[in-house]
């Protein structure tokens, strides 16, 4: 046998043990000494959410002069006649009788010319087919439609929408959804995902939230972990996405429309001043400013401030309100006015959200909340501490029974420190690797414990099995058969392992993670060693 | 009863015969849930959709009770020194008011909602993949032995393991989590293991098959008494730790796992140490005729 101290095994397990306790010693940090390990959200306290995102892909196949042709009929009440003329890309309706410019423009066409031609009139609508397509979507679903493609016509709805409701809409224009799941996908692109994913890490992020993770899955679900927030606040922050709508109050509890979110064209971050007051300050466009003037005029609220409040709304629900201030009383009285604050007095989150709600009028589609749930601080420190002290009881009940087992403190000794080795060898990689250690990563530890001891049971058995430490050839042979048979079980333990990666939104991704490695560094970096070092320490004779 | 008795003394056929009965046991119970509630298993809140809420106990069940009139609440149990409550699906606004009311009303609450999405595509994902696990696992165990009589012992013994688990589940009451699906994904680890161990001493090593079985034996059950005990402080610590300090509690995650790897390492004993390794006897002292290796499957 080689010397101990040379053998490569034993040599690289002690760098593996001795960089644990590097990686995982504690450092000074912020208010004392930080390990590197760090905590799930049950470990540590705080929410998370799952969201789903609304949407699907689908291909119409449908005609657009039909669309136009039922539009426009059934807006004007009397047959149309439709037209594409492909020369100047555009659609040309003719219909019998007058036919006013606002109702074209609120099917959707502010664009189009109409001229009077005798005695019928003459529309030209300038607009792809493709454009018509997507109108006549967008206006029959209320949503959001973008166009994919045109080989095949392909779109995406931005909403909760059915294939039944679908055909139900394209049936009324004589047509229909291709055939299969190429016709109609529950699901967004992936650009859309990333669009979304990135309004949410921005809205999150100007909350000034540490530790935000959101993560993407299948394309379709969004998962979000807030450290130190609860859920009633994480969903209010998250799921509430929607418009946004500035009224004034006419007269009691009623109020009038004065604009909405997209004309406000900046929002400044939430200022305090002296007295702790906070405000958030926005700027209007034109449009709004001369409309909010219009408004406090109209109301009357520049004369009687008190009567009639400002507030803001966000999906029909108040999120502020409050009176002109006197100085923009007055000066809304005689010009309109493109900047203001939204005063909200001295409670700097509300003036945050405040925030957020006015930078951000909605995710790019909707989302519905499929999963939450919280755990505060205190709890999870618990937490942490019961799961610790069942740790160090699961180590002293192995280290009893192993004793009752060999009573040969020679075995005992080294099997419970390589044991002990191995949780630290797997919570340093998980510190390395950054992984967040929950709960059950935590009972993933103790099952390796339990099949790392069991391991080690078999390599001393299977030297011992004369009862006595054999040499030279017949201990490598027996170390070799020993090996033979936990690689086997390790390699069926990973196997059974995998799927656990692609359940529950990987909520037991930590425990497969933790199970898998731990495995691997038992069987590539501790057992060999201990190998040796049992077979040393038990060498008769010496 | 000693250890070589136990090994030696009993007809093989005899042992195998009360093992799969065991099993037949088992898998009827699973089957009587089957028909009654369209499951093997009792689904809990993650696979059929619901609330969990957890706080500390303040007040008496019916005060809390009365405080949650107008929520779908299913159960309240304590769970040392706090109440679990289960509640069935409710909608977005009644679960916002739920939660908020909850916040403003206890300390450190624990909430937890998973939507009719959620749970639908947990089961979903269930059904695909706990049994791709099994074939992975019986794939490896095919690959390492080859001899099909003995991958397949192998196998039955996990399976058994695993149905006789999920049959003690049923009757004790613990339902089929997250935390549960890991612990009998676990058990296929725990159960090769202790087999492995087995045929290896016995097929690879020379003398009396009884001997062999016999030193197998001594190691397997050093094997699953270390991990029981490792098994076991998780369990005392996650279920009990309650009574030691008033500030712990249960954690229900972790008792859970614990529980049904207790149940799967008892059974695994009788799989491998009655079936299996009786299996073995018996084909090692079948009569040998030329080519019974090949017919004996």
């Amino acid at each position: 046998m080689t010397e101990i101290t040379k053998d490569p095994r034993v040599l690289i397990y002690f760098a593996a043990v001795f960089a644990a306790l590097v990686i995982l010693a504690p450092m000074p940090g912020d208010g004392g000494l930080h390990s590197r390990l760090k905590y799930g959200l049950d470990l540590e306290g705080g929410s998370w959410l799952q969201l789903k995102l609304q949407g699907a892909i689908i291909q119409p196949q449908v005609d657009p002069i039909n669309i136009l042709d039922k539009q426009f009929s059934d807006a004007l009440g009397r047959p149309v006649e439709v037209e594409w003329r492909p020369e100047s890309t555009d659609y040309q309706i003719t219909v019998d009788g007058k036919a006013s410019k606002t109702l074209v423009e609120d099917l959707g066409y502010p664009q189009a010319i109409v001229t009077p031609r005798g005695n019928a009139t003459k529309i030209s609508i300038e607009a792809s087919p493709i454009g018509v397509i997507m109108n006549y979507l967008e206006t029959s679903l209320e949503s959001d439609v973008k166009y994919l493609g045109s080989d095949p016509l392909s779109f995406e709805v931005r909403s909760n929408v059915t294939r039944e409701s679908l055909e139900a809409i394209l049936a009324q224009v004589g047509g229909t959804l291709a055939p299969g799941d190429a016709g109609f996908s529950e699901g967004v692109t992936e650009e859309t995902v990333d669009e979304t994913k990135q309004v949410l890490d921005r809205k999150l992020n100007r909350l000034g939230l540490q530790d935000i993770k959101v993560r993407v899955v299948d394309n379709k679900f969004i998962l979000i972990d807030l450290a130190g927030v609860n859920v009633a606040d994480a969903q209010e922050i998250v799921g509430k996405p929607g418009v946004f709508e500035i009224r004034i109050q006419t007269k009691g509890n009623e109020s009038m429309h004065v604009l909405y979110g997209d004309e406000i064209v900046d929002v400044s971050l939430p200022q305090g001043d002296q007295s702790g007051n906070w405000g958030v300050p926005f700027t209007l466009s034109e449009e709004g400013a001369l409309a909010f003037q219009k408004a406090a005029i109209d109301t009357g609220a520049t004369r009687n401030r008190m009567d009639h409040e400002v507030s803001m709304h966000l999906d029909n629900e108040l999120i502020f309100s409050a009176p002109l201030a006197p100085d923009l009383a007055a000066s809304l009285d005689v010009a309109p006015l493109r900047s203001m604050v939204a005063q909200v007095g001295g409670d700097s989150q509300r003036a945050h959200e405040l925030y957020i709600h006015l930078r951000e009028g909605a995710l790019p589609v909707n989302v519905e909340i499929i999963g939450s749930g919280q755990v505060t601080a205190a709890l999870g420190n618990q937490f942490k501490k019961q799961v610790l002290i069942a740790g160090i009881m699961a180590i002293l009940a192995v280290g009893l029974v192993i004793y009752f087992r060999y009573r040969e403190p020679k075995i005992v000794v080294p099997m419970v420190a390589t044991s002990f080795s191995e949780v630290l060898m797997i919570l340093a990689l998980a510190a390395a690797l950054k992984w967040q250690l929950d709960l059950p990563a935590i009972a993933g530890i103790i099952a390796v414990i339990g099949t790392g001891v069991d391991h080690l049971v078999i390599i001393t058995d299977e030297l011992l099995y004369e009862g006595k430490m054999p040499s030279g050839k017949i201990y490598l042979a027996r170390l070799s058969s020993a090996f033979g048979i936990i690689m086997a079980a390790a390699a069926t333990t990973i196997a059974a392992m995998l799927p656990l990666f692609a359940m529950g939104f990987g909520a037991f991704k930590s425990f497969a993670l933790v199970t898998i490695f731990g495995v691997l560094i038992g069987v590539f970096i501790a057992r060999p060693a201990y190998g040796r070092i049992i077979g040393r320490i038990m060498q008769p004779g010496e | 009863m000693d250890p070589e008795t136990f090994i030696s003394k009993y007809e093989p056929r005899k042992m195998v015969a009360i093992s799969l009965a065991v099993l037949a046991v088992a898998l009827s119970i699973l089957g009587f849930t089957y028909i009654k509630t369209g499951s093997p298993v009792n689904l809990g809140v993650e696979f059929t959709g619901g609330t969990i809420v957890t706080v500390p106990v303040v007040e008496s069940e019916g005060e809390i009770a009365a405080k949650l009139a107008g929520y779908p609440v299913l159960d309240i149990r304590d769970v040392g020194h706090r109440y679990m409550i289960q509640m069935g699906p409710m909608d977005d606004a009644e679960y916002k008011q739920l939660s908020t009311m909850i916040d403003a009303e206890y300390q450190d609450p624990e909430i937890k909602y998973m939507g009719p999405v959620y749970s639908t595509r947990l089961q979903e994902q269930a059904k695909t993949w706990i049994p791709l696990s099994f074939v992975f696992m019986a794939v490896v165990v095919f690959l390492i032995f080859r001899t099909p009589f003995v991958a397949l012992t192998v196998i039955l013994a996990a399976f058994s393991d695993i149905m006789i688990t999920a049959a003690a589940m049923n009757i004790t009451g613990v339902k089929l989590s997250l935390g549960t699906v890991a612990a009998l994904l676990m058990l296929i680890g725990y159960s090769v293991d202790s087999n492995i161990l087995l045929n290896n001493r016995v097929l690879k090593r020379k003398g009396r098959t009884e001997d062999k079985v016999l030193g197998a034996f001594r190691t397997g059950i050093a094997m699953t008494s270390t991990t029981f005990s490792a098994i076991f402080a998780l369990f005392l610590v996650s279920a009990f730790s309650y009574l030691v300090s008033s500030s712990f509690t249960q954690i229900n995650i972790l008792f859970d796992i614990s529980v049904v790897l207790i149940f799967g390492l008892l059974a695994g004993l009788m799989n491998t140490w009655v079936m299996n390794s009786n299996a073995l006897r018996w084909y090692l002292a079948r009569p040998k005729k030329s080519g019974a290796r090949r017919q004996k499957r």
